[in-house]
């Protein structure tokens, strides 16, 4: 009897409860989309504006205020693609690369930071835009298509001369890493951003009270390590691409 | 029961939606990134980007200026230091032709007065010479008319 009283506890408790798999559908002629992903989405990309005309508008010589944390991100994001694509080309690849960075960024810690809870969507929630695959996916997609751009700007159809660096049996291997690169990419982000919600939503079931903490401080350390794998990793396979050949290549 | 909760949820997630449910939010979602990279490439990258390499122009430039007004003045010091220890020996020597010219000037004088001195005791000698000539010579004169007149006396009163 103690089991069939539980289903109720949980839905008495509108914190604790688990919905996995749900979206909340838009219609746009034929197709649907994931409206919880957009609203959040819009959401982190509106802060992410505000915050670069806060940074950006009345940029001065010496900074004040704003200026200073948004410069101090511009420098880190420069620095990271500065380290992956090299000090030569790295900086058309700035705008792409720390982009994906703020907005993975953005976007994990939003999820975890901001109680999306307190909203009620007809179906499904509002998380990290992140823990939709949609999202994802379309982000590794662009940093396919990128380094992609970036081999054949940079060597036209001698791009396809790194498919047989260092030998030509690589070949199919390197075939199979373009295909490998995105999967992993999307579902590395996904999976994890995804999993730490479902933890931190299980744990809450369980316990609500301050046992999740630890549990949701180390969600945040992972969603803020996600955005960096991301970003270094998109940086990395556009450095890849570009590099010249007879230099040792790095291993993924 | 539980079981047949979770079952539930995963036949209802079958339907339409669930993790994995691909659908046009990808496209949608990939069309609005690039538009975010765009707006923060003009909002936030290229701005920020400027002042960020205009300051380090700045600061480099300064720091090349400031070395090249260090090492130039560093070169007036040495110079002024140059300049300053070859006047001071200048001066010494200066002072030294002075006091040697002075040494000079002093012992010529003093030779002279000391010749002037001799002549003039030479000319008082030779003076004094020809006064004792003279009273001699006068004197002598005077013997004579003195002895004529003791002889006059002396004959006068015996005749």
């Amino acid at each position: 009897m103690a089991l069939l009283n539980v289903p109720h506890l949980w839905h008495s408790l509108p914190l604790a409860e688990l919905e996995v798999g749900k979206q909340f559908y838009w219609h746009l002629g034929n197709f649907n989309l994931h409206g919880q992903v957009f609203l959040v989405s819009w959401f982190v990309i509106g802060l992410l504006l505000i915050a670069a005309v806060l940074g950006g508008r009345s940029a001065q010589m010496v900074p004040a205020g704003f200026q200073n944390f948004m410069e101090y991100a511009l420098e880190f994001i420069r620095d990271l693609a500065k380290n992956q694509i090299g000090e030569k080309d790295y900086r058309p690849w700035v705008p792409f690369v720390g982009t994906l960075f703020l907005f993975i960024f953005v976007s994990n810690w939003l999820g975890a930071l901001v109680p999306w809870k307190l909203v009620r969507l007809p179906a499904g929630e509002l998380a990290a835009p992140t823990s939709d695959i949609n999202t994802t996916i379309a982000l590794a997609l662009l940093t396919s298509l990128a380094y992609f751009y970036a081999g054949f700007s940079k060597k036209g159809l001698g791009y396809f001369g790194n498919y047989v660096q260092p030998v030509a049996f690589m070949l199919p291997f390197k075939i199979i890493e373009d295909f490998t690169k995105p999967l992993s990419l999307s579902f590395r982000l996904f999976g994890n951003i995804l999993a730490d919600e479902l933890v931190v939503g299980v744990l809450v079931l369980l316990v609500p009270l301050f046992i999740p903490l630890p549990v949701m401080a180390l969600g945040l350390f992972t969603s803020a390590i996600q955005a960096l794998i991301f970003a270094t990793l998109a940086a990395a396979y556009i450095g890849e691409a570009m590099e010249d050949h007879g230099e040792g290549h790095e291993e993924h | 029961m539980m079981h047949w909760t979770i079952l539930l949820a995963v036949e209802e997630a079958g339907e339409k939606g669930g993790l994995f449910d691909i659908d046009a939010t990808m496209p949608l979602m990939a069309i609005q990134f690039l538009i975010l990279v765009v707006l923060l490439n003009v909002l936030f990258y290229k701005p920020l980007g400027k002042v960020l390499d205009d300051r380090s122009a700045y600061i480099r430039n300064n720091q090349a200026d400031a070395q090249e007004r260090l090492s130039k003045a560093e070169n007036l010091a040495k110079q002024y230091e140059q300049d300053l220890n070859n006047t001071r020996r200048q001066a010494q020597a200066v002072i030294a032709e002075a006091e040697a010219e002075a040494q000079k000037i002093a012992a010529a004088k003093l030779a002279e007065a000391q010749q002037e001195a001799q002549l003039q005791r030479e000319q008082t000698q030779q003076e004094l010479d020809r006064q004792k000539q003279e009273a001699m010579q006068s004197l002598e004169q005077q013997v004579d008319s003195l002895s004529r007149q003791i002889l006059d006396k002396l004959l006068g009163v015996a005749s």
